[in-house]
């Protein structure tokens, strides 16, 4: 497993202690229960943490992508995908490294589609509730004209669902054999947030 | 009403299970006076994306355009072949369907929507097999709309809350879904 100490690229990260809060990182003012987290774009150089959570079959179960077997691959993805998307975030910790990605992705004019992926060894500790909440409570200043935030989870990904409801997000149904996940057709959970709901 | 040979080779013949027989077959341009009668109608077009038909003209383009090139859609008719709506099948992906129907004011609550749903979701699976879920969205209002989707069977998923944009107004739609796996009522 890649350690973080061979992630020695520089960039132009302040140290977390003189971070900036401008509208592309939102730092949690409240403390999530057991760790601070932030959001900020990807960047290249987060490319050894990004394979940590991308290399893991346990993290992209529910997920439409096969686990990367390649930091070529993964470059690549960060290149054609992450850095273009229109809106895209790392989740960090104190010390800035990032622990998972969460993104916001438009669907039409008026819907867009959140999704989230945590490295598994964060999991249960209230990151990606936090990572969710932070965004449903800014996202709707930054793209005013979205009328609906929406989440699809499959009905099998019981830790997902529990971050939506914890956040406050509207569980409105089991879409049945509504998408295709790895050759299978699966009973999808449609979640919808508001601008007008209230955050839990 | 004449008929080409060629459009009765698509003719799902039917019913005729109270509340009495319809037919579904291809639309053609022929069937444009019966059209503008629900065309027209404000209470027809109410829930619909489109908005009253005006003229005849406005009428024959329409067919001409949207109409004749759809993928899927069939004229509702009563015995003497004229039709008194349409229903249709729209792909949404390479396993999901919609379907939606419209009909003429004067034939509504009489159990004729529900038939034409009902023989369409019988048939649609033979005719497109790949398809897994066939789903209809409809408005909140649209309570008329939801009791015939609930007579043939669909599943009522959930409303999803400002989900369309329609005439300009963000609307809840609620969902629907008939897996090829579910009775019919």
């Amino acid at each position: 497993m890649p350690s973080k100490e061979t992630n020695v690229q520089e960039n132009s990260k302040e140290s977390s202690s003189e971070m900036e809060i401008d509208s592309c990182t939102l730092k949690a003012m409240i403390s999530s229960p057991s760790e601070k987290i932030h959001l900020r774009p990807m960047t290249l150089s987060d490319i050894d943490d990004f394979m940590v959570w991308a290399t893991d079959v346990n993290v992209t179960r529910f997920c439409t992508w096969e686990p990367y077997t390649s930091r070529e691959a993964g470059i690549a993805f960060i290149n054609n995908f992450v850095l273009p998307h229109p809106w895209l975030r790392a989740i960090c910790l104190d010390d800035d490294y990032a622990i998972g990605s969460i993104s916001v992705t438009p669907v039409d004019s008026i819907r867009g589609e959140i999704g989230y992926v945590i490295g598994s060894k964060y999991w249960g500790k209230g990151i990606a509730t936090e990572a969710v909440r932070l965004v449903a409570a800014e996202i709707f200043k930054e793209m005013p004209e979205m009328e609906r935030l929406e989440a699809l989870v499959d009905v099998d990904n019981v830790g997902s669902q529990k971050v939506l409801e914890k956040v406050g997000f509207v569980r409105e149904g089991v879409m049945r054999k509504f998408m295709c996940l790895k050759g299978n057709v699966r009973d999808m959970v449609m979640f919808s947030f508001l601008p007008s709901d209230s955050l839990l | 009403m004449e008929m080409d040979a060629n459009e009765t080779q698509s003719k799902v013949v039917v019913s005729s299970s109270p509340p009495g027989g319809i037919s579904l077959r291809p639309m053609t341009l022929s069937d444009v006076d019966d059209y503008m009668v629900w065309a027209t109608d404000a209470e027809v077009a109410r829930f619909c994306s489109w908005e009253p038909c005006t003229s005849r003209e406005e009428a024959i383009k329409y067919i001409t355009d949207s109409v004749l090139t759809h993928p899927w859609l069939r004229a509702i008719c009563l015995e003497d072949d004229r039709p008194i709506g349409y229903i249709l099948i729209m792909p949404v992906d390479n396993i999901r369907k919609e379907i939606g129907y419209v009909l003429a004011r004067k034939y509504w609550g009489k159990g004729f929507a529900t038939e034409a749903v009902r023989l369409v979701t019988a048939e649609i699976f033979k005719e497109m097999p790949e398809v897994e879920r066939l789903e209809a969205l409809v408005d909140v209002d649209n309570v008329g709309s939801q009791k015939v989707l609930e007579k043939v069977g669909f599943t009522r998923e959930g409303v999803m809350r400002k989900f369309i944009i329609m005439k300009g107004s963000v609307r809840d739609m609620v969902m629907f879904s008939f897996l090829p796996s579910d009775p019919f009522k």
